[in-house]
């Protein structure tokens, strides 16, 4: 008697649901036991944790900006272009904004200038992408280790000029830029301490606009090609080398746009070390898009999931029960668990005798 | 400080660096990608130090880093041999669960750490460093780099490890084994990766919370600048452990910012890679042609 994995004739009903569902509760029951095993973390307050950030308001800033990266990777995912580097982008994005925010004119006319931190932003984020998708497209270099290797580059690149070039004057001793002037800053919802309009804003504009292309647009279409069967493409005669680039660059320049939102709704300033800094919202929106099966519609539902979790591992650091790794297990026990059952979509198990 | 002190003092940065990128680069040639580095790295130093607190010997802690380090290769390799998953997915979870149990290895074992240090016991996490000792950080792993490379090259089993990362199919038809193959590459690498992240502790001598992370991607980025050949790491992860090692002295006498000598491992990389694929270098130093592709057939056995 032996078990194997066999092809579906047509994928598990309901898949996109049951599976991310299963994978989120077996995820975090794994990281329950794993915190209570190492750090002794009582489990019924873990999942305590979990459940109060299901509701938590604290959740709504992360949740905009996972939904804005996931749109953005869904644009290369859905090509198979693994774009690991929306980390990179999206710091340079903040960077770009920060240039027009502290360095030009513009921000004596706001309006002018938020709109020029963004389109900057998501120029230099697109264009950082670009970079990968031109080894890819000419050199054949696979784009995975290219966009890993160069958010790094990204990094150290901000780090130099917030430490020299850019750095504040009224910092009080610590290495970061000024404060963006106070008009350039996005305008506050009602009632909320860290979500703006813009931000709000932009996501639905990125949900918007990446589903009517991958939908409608012959853009989109050749993009999902791209992904199932790129020789197709070569027959019909498509650039595709044109192809892998753009679809990189859109990529890149929405995830440049979450990096302006980031630096004029929330951060206001660059501090040095980036990488000590950042919330690594690049990385953990990987998660939102694999987690969302590529399909654009239920970013927002992995965007709010993944946000939660993300809440749950710092309420649980507050709480004093568990240092910031948790989050970090969290998402490393649902991604992995998912990784692993997203087979049974499209495969079952069957024993068979003999 | 004489010429041959200055040498020495790279000697426990080499060994963290070569050791990882070596095994980085052996494990990939099996044509697994690996983005779990990063994770694994960071709990291999975590995992060092806890096991060199609770046992008072940073001999077990070594061997811990590297059983556990092992451990999560194994998983790695198992998942993304017998299932249809992405490697990067795959990858990238472990290197996300690394980070997070890193933490919490660490932090319980700082916190019994402190109490012993109260108590009047210090314990030893840092492997020696008398000079001797850092003459074999730099000889053991070149030496050990320099068997992996005739294993590579010269045993049936390194020929097999190269014939699953070029063609994994073409390989079982030949009667290999893949999986076990890429258990062995998985074992061999990963055993190298943890030794290479308890040098790294013996190299910062302190843990908080996040020591390490970033410097599995600086191997993962040596590996590749090297085209991940055992004997050119030498020379690569060198010349960065050197730039790591005086980063700052370098800055006081060159003005070279350290920011720019961060950079430059991963700019190498890039050039590397691109020297790679557009030369006749391609012939030797390219990845292997089915380096994160799926393995998979229509059904099998699981």
């Amino acid at each position: 008697m032996k078990v194997v994995l066999v092809k579906r004739v047509k994928p598990l009903p309901l898949g996109g649901l049951v599976i991310p569902g299963a994978s989120i509760v077996i995820g975090v029951l794994i990281s329950t036991v794993v915190l209570y095993v190492i750090s002794r973390a009582d489990p019924l307050v873990t999942l305590s944790c979990v459940a109060s950030a299901l509701v938590s308001p604290e959740i709504v800033l992360t949740f905009l900006f996972l939904t804005i990266l996931g749109a953005a990777l869904l644009v290369a995912f859905n090509g198979s272009i693994w774009n690991i580097g929306a980390e990179g982008q999206l710091w340079l994005g903040t960077a770009a904004a920060t240039y027009i925010a502290l360095f030009t004119a513009l921000p004596q006319a706001p309006a002018i200038a938020k709109v020029a931190m963004v389109l900057t932003a998501m120029a230099l984020g697109g264009t950082w992408a670009a970079v990968a998708g031109v080894l890819r497209a000419y050199l054949s270099i696979d784009e995975v280790p290219v966009t890993l290797i160069m958010n790094y580059i990204a990094y150290y690149i901000i780090n130099y000029l917030v430490r020299g070039p850019w750095l504040g004057k009224k910092t009080w001793g610590y290495i970061r830029t000024d404060m963006i002037p106070d008009q350039v800053k996005f305008t506050l919802l009602p009632g909320s301490t860290t979500v703006t309009y813009e931000v709000l804003i932009i996501a639905v504009l990125a949900l918007i606009a990446v589903y009517f292309m991958l939908k409608y647009t012959s853009l989109g279409l050749r993009i999902r090609i791209l992904g199932s069967n790129p020789d197709a493409l070569k027959a019909a005669g498509v650039n595709v080398r044109a192809l892998i680039i753009t679809a990189l660059t859109l990529s890149g320049a929405i995830a440049g746009a979450m990096g302006a939102a980031q630096l004029a709704g929330y951060l206001h300033r660059i501090s040095y070390p980036i990488e000590s800094h950042t919330a690594n919202y690049g990385y953990t929106a990987i998660l939102v898009a694999w987690l969302s099966m590529l399909d654009i519609r239920a970013v927002p539902i992995a965007a709010y999931i993944v946000s939660a979790l993300y809440q749950a591992g710092i309420s649980m650091q507050i709480a004093g029960i568990s240092s910031a790794s948790a989050t970090y297990v969290f998402i490393g026990a649902v991604l992995l668990t998912f990784t692993v059952l997203r087979v049974f979509s499209e495969y079952s198990l069957r024993v068979i005798r003999g | 400080m004489d010429a041959a002190s200055y040498i020495l003092s790279v000697a426990p940065a080499f060994m963290a660096y070569y050791l990882t990128s070596l095994g980085q680069g052996f494990f990939e040639k099996s044509g697994v990608l690996n983005l779990s580095i990063d994770g694994v790295f960071v709990l291999g130093i975590a995992v060092a130090y806890a096991a060199s607190i609770y046992s008072c010997s940073p001999w077990v802690g070594l061997a811990a880093a590297v059983l556990t380090a092992v451990v999560f290769g194994m998983l790695l390799t198992y998942v993304t041999t017998k299932f249809p998953v992405s490697h990067g997915a795959a990858g990238l979870s472990i290197m996300f669960l690394g980070y997070g149990l890193a933490g919490l290895v660490g932090v319980a074992a700082r916190n019994t750490y402190n109490e012993m240090v109260v108590s009047g016991i210090y314990p030893q996490f840092t492997l020696p460093v008398t000079p001797i000792a850092k003459v074999l950080m730099f000889a053991i792993p070149v030496g050990l780099g320099i068997l992996l490379y005739l294993l590579e090259v010269r045993t049936k089993l390194g020929a097999a490890v190269r014939a699953v990362g070029e063609d994994p199919h073409a390989a079982t038809s030949l009667g290999i084994d893949v999986l076990r193959v890429r258990l062995i590459a998985a074992a061999l690498g990963y055993s190298l990766i943890g030794a290479g992240s308890a040098g790294f502790l013996t190299w910062v001598a302190t843990w908080s919370e996040g020591t390490g992370i970033n410097h599995g991607w600086i191997a993962y980025a040596v590996s590749l600048a090297a085209g991940r050949h055992p004997l050119l790491t030498v020379g690569t992860a060198g010349a960065f452990a050197i730039l790591a090692t005086y980063m700052y002295t370098l800055q006081a006498a060159y003005n070279l910012s350290p920011e720019i000598a961060k950079m430059i491992p991963f700019i190498v990389a890039i050039g590397a890679m691109v020297t790679f694929m557009s030369t006749p270098l391609r012939k030797k130093l390219a990845p292997p042609q089915s380096l994160g592709r799926r393995f998979f057939k229509e059904e099998r056995t699981v």
